[in-house]
């Protein structure tokens, strides 16, 4: 009903513009003015700017907003937002449009500014201007969120191109949803649209900056991704904001080739190569997109012919497809996934999803949810459309809605399957028909309500067709459709005859001419390589060279055969000797045997030269290999191994050996269905990942570890096939270091931090790990070979660890036992060498690098005492505070006594503000401004006990 | 860039009434122009306007390196740059002189950069000196337009006077600090005052830096807003500003005054001098 208020102008709009074209030949009276839009720039300040309407997203909490009379920054009243709670019946996130549907002038502005306060100090997802439930043409959200403090602090969103912004109807919009689990509030007050004049320095760029190359078929479109716009404010910080297609400018080099049209969608339309480059306001945007375009796109295979009653399509030109909600859901906030059901070409519909995280196909809500009960498989096509690396991996997942038919009740199943960058290939259709018995925790599939896909991002663009179920009609498939099991044997323990995941005996025929009427052929099967032995009679394998076995345990073998009544294996040692093994055929699937070696004798473990098989049928093998099973336990036995670092120069996750960062959250939910749990292993403290998919470390606070050099992590995994571990820093910003498993033992790796990039080393805040199996983890932390600077006052150099560094041209500090006790019963004191040839101004340097607060805050006290140490009497020593926002101050004081412990004192009373602070102090020993060459004879000090009064 | 006698009579009533109730009460009481000593500084003394492609080396000295005897190491603030004289850091182009600060490594240091002085080529006593620039911007950006007494050998600093008439806080954009030091009241206890210009930057336009200076007074300006006055009254120590001083245009990176650049600065950095002229009295 409040829409109608909202037509109302565009009906005045209308008859002014019919005014106008009937009215030739008059001349305009005063009272018929141009139409134009109000320039009024407020939005919020004590209440609703005229105009102003509040939508709430459709599926998000309507009660999250309200007029705040009692909390303001100023005037009577302020905007107050309340996230609500994870699975907050009424809606689990906060988030609202805020339009005046009948536009508004703001190209007179240059800037939204705000006052803003949170009842914690949170990071708002999503916030900005240009939402207008329309095309969200001048669409700007800030970058990475707004991060609140709980003080009143005033932000700034910069307008990208005022001058597009004739009519804008979206003046203010937010998403926001609970902080691990749990709402919170906050404000915002004087909301308003300003010319400031001091936005500058604008840095556009389109393709995260980086100038890519794509290819791409005729007919095909691209939408130029991560338009974003990076400005320098007043207080001389940078803030960047995602910025809608629609402000920029784009150019194709070559319009022959390909066009781009206002909202950034690129469109090839003749074979060849064009470069697509942007512009903002004038401004170059940094990155670039080359489009190859390369004839006709290939399409997704043709599904096989089925009888239709043994199909439920959900997506296929093949079949006819069951109703849908929608093939992208656009879930909010978190979805970054755009497209859907938006490609087709040469009449066959494609699902294209970019910047893909996860997306979901849901039939449950408008329509009725699907039964596939009677169903044996899951069928997609999928391919993907970019690099893939190591890491990268795709996740399907099938929720069943439950007996309630509604997703989110408390009814719901769930399970997934899981492709990695091994399976998947750039640019090639891989099909996959998935029993559901890999969909294992799928108790119900009455109620099928949606099919997600998840890539968290590794993989943003996929193509996906011919989504269906279908039925095995008749006596079963004639081959496998998936491939055979992924060895979890360490390499060290194995001698591979034929296999993908192992080092093969090279030199191996695998068809060598006995005169056999088998048809030998290598067939790839979902990825995977396969041997197919086809109308088998008998068949050989002449190993490249005699192998000595008798090390190995055991003979290893996946075979599949639909159609075979016989099947055995044979050993063969030379002269020959050969003994043989039957096998159970036909089989359900891939079956997996582990013969032992002694069933073969007597055959000459220590001299095998050849395999062969004999029975009948069409055989699939894979994974051919010899191997022991090591020491075979399933858990460690001893503990990892203790480090060894200076605690100085470690910032510990998970040791016994550090103090461990505080508030480290060990299991926080980030939906996984990790097991954790802490247990003693031979009195150490160990973290046990079982069932790992992934999980998740918060540390406690954000980590600065850019003094660090690695990240060291022990680690111990038998039944494992793939660990990745993340370092994430705040944004998110992640990078995967892909971990050697399964493992013989522990494993200790120490991980350069520098293979993380680009990861921001000094705002760390989580690691996550990835993979299967049961891993045991110790010893986390952070390291560095050059010394840690983290002193604090007063500094006794009792701990051992020396945080200072010497300077220049050779001086050395080392910290070592007391050499002279008489006037300072310390144990540990700090030698500074100022050898010959050093700076004459050497000394030593107290730096604050990786402390979170000021080294010297000058509130606690402006004199300073330290305990020196000087061969020689008369000496000069200058202390001098540095290094921050204010003036550096020295004060000179004399060594009267040599060879003894004297304290100086020294006061910056009359000179410092005393409620600065400062990064660090330096102390210079025998500082001669007399003579300002370098060190002729070489001394050593000693220096202890620094403190502040 | 003159400024007649009108222009300064209403300057001074907005001083004064920032100021000084003294002032305010002369102001109220008598005419301006006769109750001031009004001096009119018209005599172009040096004037380079920076034409053509190479350096004036009969005007301009070059400090290279990381300090001097004088300045000690980081030119006396731990400043992070190398001086040096070559075309990357300092070049005149387009008509202006250009300064461009470099993140490399070069001589130990991780910054290059360029400073130039007119010492013993052009020293000069009272007058006007200003200078027409467009500033760099990003954290850990330090280009400053001073003066330096040009007895500083013999007498040492800070009893030579310093006198700077633009320093400006990469980190800042939209501020600049015009200060004296001098005996008593050097490094932090220098006598300056900030100026904010309101809806506009520094960085993104050229603007004029000048000062005034005579027996009794050094008056900041920029552009045409004369902000602060400093006179013998206002130092707590020895007025040591009656002696010629030499020129010194330089772009620090890092030091005391600014702290050091961080990941969101970008580099390289340009400070464009359109021009530097010098006036002295009219007689």
């Amino acid at each position: 009903m409040q829409n109608i208020k909202y037509t109302f102008p565009n009906i005045l709009l209308l008859l002014a513009f019919m005014f106008l074209a009937v009215s030739c030949g008059r001349d305009l009276s005063d009272d018929a003015t141009e139409a134009t839009f109000p320039k009024n720039g407020d939005v919020f300040i004590d209440d609703f700017s005229p105009g102003l309407e509040y939508l709430p997203y459709g599926d998000s909490n309507f009660e999250a907003f309200s007029v705040d009379t009692d909390i303001k920054y100023a005037g009577s009243a302020s905007m107050r937002f309340d996230v609500p709670n994870e699975g907050d019946p009424k809606g689990a996130y906060a988030g609202a449009i805020f339009p005046d549907n009948g536009g508004r002038n703001l190209t007179e502005f240059d800037a939204l500014t705000f006052w803003a306060k949170g009842t914690e100090a949170n990071t708002v997802n999503d916030i900005g201007f240009g939402q207008d439930f329309g095309e969200n043409k001048y669409e700007v959200g800030i970058e990475n969120g707004l991060q609140l403090t709980t003080n009143w602090k005033k932000y700034t969103i910069p307008i990208p191109d005022p001058s597009k912004l004739t009519q804008e109807k979206g003046l203010f919009w937010y998403a926001e949803g609970p902080q691990d689990g749990k709402g919170y509030s906050f404000w915002i007050d004087d909301l308003q649209f300003v010319k400031l004049g001091t936005i500058a320095q604008p840095r556009p760029s389109i393709y995260d900056g980086t100038n890519v190359t794509v290819q791409t078929f005729l007919g095909l479109t691209t939408q130029i991704p991560s338009t974003r716009l990076t400005v320098n404010l007043e207080e001389g910080i940078d803030r960047t904001v995602n910025v809608a297609a629609g402000y920029f400018e784009f150019t194709s080099s070559d319009l022959n080739v390909a066009t781009v049209d206002e909202l950034g969608l690129i469109t090839a339309v003749s074979n060849g190569t064009t470069v697509v480059t942007a512009k903002l306001n004038g401004v170059d945007a940094v990155g670039s997109v080359t489009l190859e375009v390369s004839g006709t796109f290939e399409n997704a295979p043709m599904p096989p012919s089925r009888n239709p009653d043994d199909v439920i399509s959900i997506f296929s030109n093949a079949y006819e497809d069951e109703p849908v909600d929608y093939y992208n859901g656009f879930w909010a906030p978190f979805q970054t996934t755009q497209g859907g059901n938006n490609l087709t070409v040469n009449a066959d519909d494609i699902l294209s999803y970019s910047e893909l995280n996860f997306v979901g196909i849901q039939f449950s809500e408008n329509v009725p949810t699907i039964d596939v009960s009677q169903m044996t498989h899951f069928h997609f096509d999928v391919q993907v459309r970019e690099e893939v690396e190591p890491g990268d991996f795709l996740t399907v997942r099938l929720v069943d809605a439950g007996a309630d038919n509604v997703i989110g009740g408390n009814d719901d199943t769930s399970s997934e399957i899981t492709l990695t960058n091994t399976e998947l290939k750039e640019g090639e259709w891989l099909s996959l028909d998935v029993p559901f018995t890999s969909f294992g925790s799928l108790s119900s599939r009455s109620h099928l309500g949606q099919i997600i896909f998840v890539t968290d991002a590794t993989i943003e663009n996929i193509y996906v067709d011919n989504v269906y179920f279908y039925k095995e009609s008749g006596g079963g498939s004639s081959e496998p459709t998936t491939a055979a099991p992924s060895p979890l044997q360490d390499p060290d323990d194995v001698i591979s005859v034929f296999s993908d995941a192992f080092t093969n005996i090279s030199g191996t025929d695998l068809n060598p001419n006995w005169g056999q009427a088998t048809m030998v052929s290598e067939t790839t099967i979902a990825g995977n390589n396969t041997l197919l032995y086809q109308g088998l009679n008998f068949q050989g394998i002449q190993l490249g060279s005699s192998q000595n076995v008798s090390g190995m345990e055991f003979l290893h073998i996946d075979y599949w055969t639909a159609n075979s009544s016989a099947l055995n294996t044979f050993l063969i040692s030379n002269g020959p000797v050969e003994a043989a093994n039957a096998m159970s055929v036909p089989t359900n699937g891939w079956v997996s045997i582990d013969i032992p070696l002694g069933s073969f004798s007597p055959v000459d473990l220590a001299d095998i030269i050849q395999l062969k098989f004999d029975g009948n049928g069409d055989i699939y093998l894979d994974n051919i290999y010899f191997y022991s099973e090591g020491n075979g336990s399933t858990e460690p036995t001893q503990a990892a191994p203790t480090p060894m670092q200076d605690p100085g120069m470690v910032i510990s996750v998970y040791s016994d050996a550090y103090t461990n960062i505080g508030g480290t959250e060990l299991n926080p939910n980030w939906g996984q269905a990790t097991v954790v749990s802490e247990i003693f292993i031979d009195g150490n403290n160990t973290l046990l990942y079982s069932g790992l998919n992934y999980q998740g470390i918060q540390l406690g606070s954000s980590q600065n570890v850019t003094g660090m050099e690695f990240l060291h992590i022990d680690y111990w995994a038998a039944n494992s096939s793939a660990l990745n571990t993340f370092l994430i820093s705040n944004g998110p910003v992640e990078l995967a270091f892909e971990m050697g498993v399964p493992t013989n033992g522990w494993v200790s790796i120490d991980i350069p931090l520098g293979s993380f990039s680009p990861v921001d080393l000094a705002d760390i805040i989580q690691l996550k790990f990835d993979g299967n199996g049961d891993i045991y983890l110790d010893n986390i932390y952070f390291f560095g070979n050059e010394i840690r600077i983290e002193p604090e006052l007063p500094l006794t150099f009792e701990d051992g660890i020396n945080s200072v560094i010497a300077f220049d041209n050779g001086a050395t500090a080392t910290v070592i036992d007391n050499p002279d006790m008489s006037g300072n019963t310390s144990t540990k004191v700090l030698e500074f060498s100022k050898v010959m040839g050093s700076a004459w101004y050497s000394g030593v340097v107290f730096d604050e690098t990786l402390r979170t607060t000021p080294l010297i805050d000058l509130t606690n006290g402006t004199v300073f005492t330290i305990k020196i140490w000087s061969p020689t009497p008369g000496v000069i020593v200058r202390f001098q505070l540095e290094g921050g926002a204010a003036p550096a101050y020295e004060v000179f004081q004399t060594v009267n006594d040599a060879n003894q412990w004297v304290t100086l004192t020294y006061d910056f009373t009359s000179q410092v503000n005393a409620s600065d602070t400062y990064p660090r102090f330096s102390v210079f020993p025998d500082f001669d401004t007399s003579n300002q060459n370098p060190v002729a004879v070489g001394a050593i000090y000693y220096i202890d006990d620094v403190s502040q009064q | 860039m003159l400024y007649n006698s009108k222009d300064k009579q209403g300057l001074f009533i907005s001083i004064g009434l920032l100021y000084s109730t003294l002032l305010l009460t002369l102001f109220s009481g008598c005419n301006v122009d006769e109750m001031q000593t009004v001096v009119n500084f018209t005599n172009v003394t040096m004037e380079d306007d920076f034409e053509g492609s190479t350096i004036n080396n009969s005007l301009w000295n070059f400090d290279v390196g990381t300090g001097n005897a004088i300045s000690g190491q980081g030119w006396g603030n731990n400043e992070l740059q190398y001086y040096t004289d070559r075309a990357e850091n300092i070049t005149v182009e387009d008509g202006n002189l250009k300064i461009t600060a470099i993140k490399e490594s070069f001589m130990a240091s991780g910054y290059t950069s360029a400073r130039i002085n007119t010492a013993g080529k052009f020293e000069q006593e009272y007058g006007r000196f200003e200078a027409r620039i467009q500033l760099p911007w990003g954290q850990g950006l330090w280009p400053a337009f001073w003066l330096l007494g040009n007895n500083i050998d013999e007498v040492s600093w800070p009893q030579c006077g310093e006198i700077d008439i633009m320093e400006y806080r990469g980190q800042a954009p939209t501020n600049l600090l015009g200060s004296v030091h001098g005996p008593g009241y050097s490094a932090g206890n220098a006598i300056g005052k900030n100026y904010k210009l309101e809806n506009d930057r520094f960085d993104t336009g050229f603007h004029i830096f000048g000062i005034e200076w005579g027996p009794d007074y050094i008056n900041y300006y920029v552009d045409d807003v004369l902000y602060n006055q400093i006179t013998p009254g206002d130092v707590n120590g020895e007025w040591v500003f009656d002696h010629p001083f030499y020129i010194i245009i330089n772009l620090a990176v890092g030091g005391n005054f600014v702290g050091s650049p961080n990941a969101s600065t970008v580099f390289p950095q340009t400070m464009l001098i359109d021009y530097v002229r010098v006036y002295s009295a009219e007689n």
